[in-house]
C-alpha cells in the first residue's frame, strides 16, 4: 500500500471552499458532500500525489487534509 | 438529465459496472453551461488512467472534458504520447491518429461531418503533446491553420518528449538538459502561439493549467470560435514533473511560477472571433 489523502471532516466543514476537489489531478477521486459540508476522498482511486495537501496547507493555510497509510484488510 | 447514448437497458442494469451507470445518471450531458464547478459533484467523462501521480496533464484533461460545451457531439483526435494513455478511458468519441497526423485526421473528420450532419453542431478537437504538435506534426498542424479548418487544436506543452523518456522537442527551453538530450537544447523554444496567429488562427491562447476556471473559459472560447469562424489554438503548459525532477505535489507550484514568466496568460482573437465570443457571452454561455 501507499499513503493516500484523507479529509479531516470537522476541519474541512468550517469552510466551503472545495478547492482541493478542483486541483486533484485524478477524476472523481476528491469530491464534495454538500449536505455534510466537507470534501471526501475515494481512497481506492487516490494515487497519493499529495497535491491536495499542498493546496489546503500551503495555498489556503488550512489543515483539513492529510496523507495517511490506509488500513489493509487481509482476507 | 443524462444523454441517451448511455441509456442502459433496465434489465441489465444490475450487471453493469457502477462507473457506466454513473455516466448515465450523474454525468453532465446536454448542458452547454457545464464547467469545472461540476467537478466536485458529477461523474466525469474520464475514468482512472495510468498517468504519473500528480501529473498536470491529468488535471488539464479533467478541466477540458468538464468544459466541452457539447460533449455528446464532440470528437477528440489524439496522438501518441502521455496523453494517449488517457484516451481509452474517456467516454467520448476519440480517435488515435498516427503520431503527428492528428490535425490532418481531424480536418478530414470535420469536413465529412459537415456533409453527413449538415444540421447538427459537431465539434472536432485535437489534443496532443508538444512533440506531436510542433515537431513531427508541425506540417499537418500549420496546414490545417492555412486551410482554415474549423477545428480546435490544444497542445499539451510539457517541453519534452515525456512518453519516450526525455528527448528534447522544439518547445524545450534553450539550454535545457534531459536524460536523452545531454548536450542541452541548442536553439530557442518555438513560439508556437505566434506561429498559430501568423498562420491564420482566429483565437489563440497560451496559459498554464494552474487556474481551472481560466482553462474552462479558454476552451469554451476556442470551441465556439472554431465552430463559426475557423481554426483556433490553445497552448497549455502541463509540466512533466517526472522529467524535470519534481515531486508529485510540485506541479501546481511549478505552473504558478511559470504564470509569471514564459507562460504568462496571453490571448489573441480576430475581430470576427471577438464578435462570436461577445455573442456567446450575451447568451450567458461564457
Ligand atoms: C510515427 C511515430 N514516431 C515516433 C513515435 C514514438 N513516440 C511515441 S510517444 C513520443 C513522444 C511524444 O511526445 P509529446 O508529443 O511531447 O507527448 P508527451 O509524451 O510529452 O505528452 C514519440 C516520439 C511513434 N509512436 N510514432
Ligand atoms: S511522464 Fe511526465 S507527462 Fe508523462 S504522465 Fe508522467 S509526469 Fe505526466
Ligand atoms: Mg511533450
Amino acid at each position: 500500500m501507499y499513503y493516500v489523502a484523507r479529509v479531516i471532516n470537522d476541519e474541512c466543514s468550517k469552510y466551503n471552499c472545495k478547492q482541493c476537489t478542483l486541483f486533484c489531478p485524478e477524476p472523481n477521486t476528491l469530491m464534495y458532500n454538500d449536505e455534510k459540508h466537507h470534501a471526501y476522498v475515494n481512497e481506492e482511486r487516490c494515487k497519493g500525489c499529495a497535491l491536495c495537501v499542498y493546496v489546503c496547507e500551503h495555498l489556503l493555510k488550512r489543515n483539513a487534509i492529510k496523507m495517511v497509510m490506509p488500513e489493509v484488510h487481509a482476507d | 438529465m443524462s444523454y441517451n447514448i448511455y441509456e442502459i437497458n433496465e434489465d441489465l442494469k444490475e450487471f453493469i459496472p457502477k462507473e457506466i451507470v454513473d455516466l448515465q445518471e450523474r454525468a453532465t450531458w446536454g448542458n452547454p453551461k457545464r464547467g469545472v464547478m461540476d467537478l466536485p459533484y458529477s461523474k466525469e467523462l474520464v475514468e482512472e488512467h495510468s498517468l504519473c501521480a500528480g501529473c498536470p496533464e491529468s488535471a488539464a484533461l479533467r478541466y477540458i472534458l468538464a468544459s466541452l460545451p457539447n460533449p455528446e457531439d464532440t470528437i477528440i483526435v489524439n496522438s501518441t504520447g502521455c496523453t494517449s494513455l488517457v484516451f481509452p478511458h474517456i467516454a467520448l468519441h476519440t480517435v488515435h491518429s498516427l503520431f503527428g497526423n492528428q490535425n490532418a485526421v481531424a480536418s478530414g473528420i470535420k469536413r465529412v461531418l459537415e456533409i453527413r450532419f449538415p444540421d447538427k453542431v459537431k465539434d472536432v478537437v485535437v489534443l496532443a503533446g508538444d512533440g506531436a504538435t510542433v515537431d513531427i506534426g508541425l506540417d499537418c498542424t500549420l496546414q490545417s491553420f492555412f486551410r482554415q479548418e474549423r477545428i480546435t487544436t490544444i497542445c499539451f506543452d510539457n517541453e519534452v518528449y515525456a512518453n519516450t523518456g526525455g528527448q528534447e522537442s522544439g518547445l524545450t527551453v534553450k539550454g535545457y538538459v534531459f536524460k536523452m538530450a545531454p548536450k542541452g537544447k541548442q536553439f530557442d523554444k518555438v513560439p508556437m502561439w505566434q506561429l498559430a496567429i501568423d498562420s491564420g488562427c482566429h483565437y489563440v491562447a497560451r496559459l498554464t493549467v494552474s487556474s481551472p476556471k481560466r482553462v474552462e473559459q479558454v476552451i469554451k472560447k476556442a470551441i465556439y470560435v472554431a465552430r463559426e469562424v475557423g481554426p483556433t489554438y490553445v497552448h497549455l503548459y502541463t509540466p512533466c514533473i517526472l522529467e524535470i525532477g519534481l515531486n508529485s505535489d510540485d506541479g501546481l507550484e511549478e505552473m504558478r511560477n511559470r504564470d509569471k514568466e514564459r507562460f504568462a496568460f496571453f490571448e489573441y482573437m480576430t475581430p470576427h472571433a471577438e464578435e462570436v465570443i461577445n455573442k456567446v457571452k450575451e447568451e450567458c454561455l461564457l
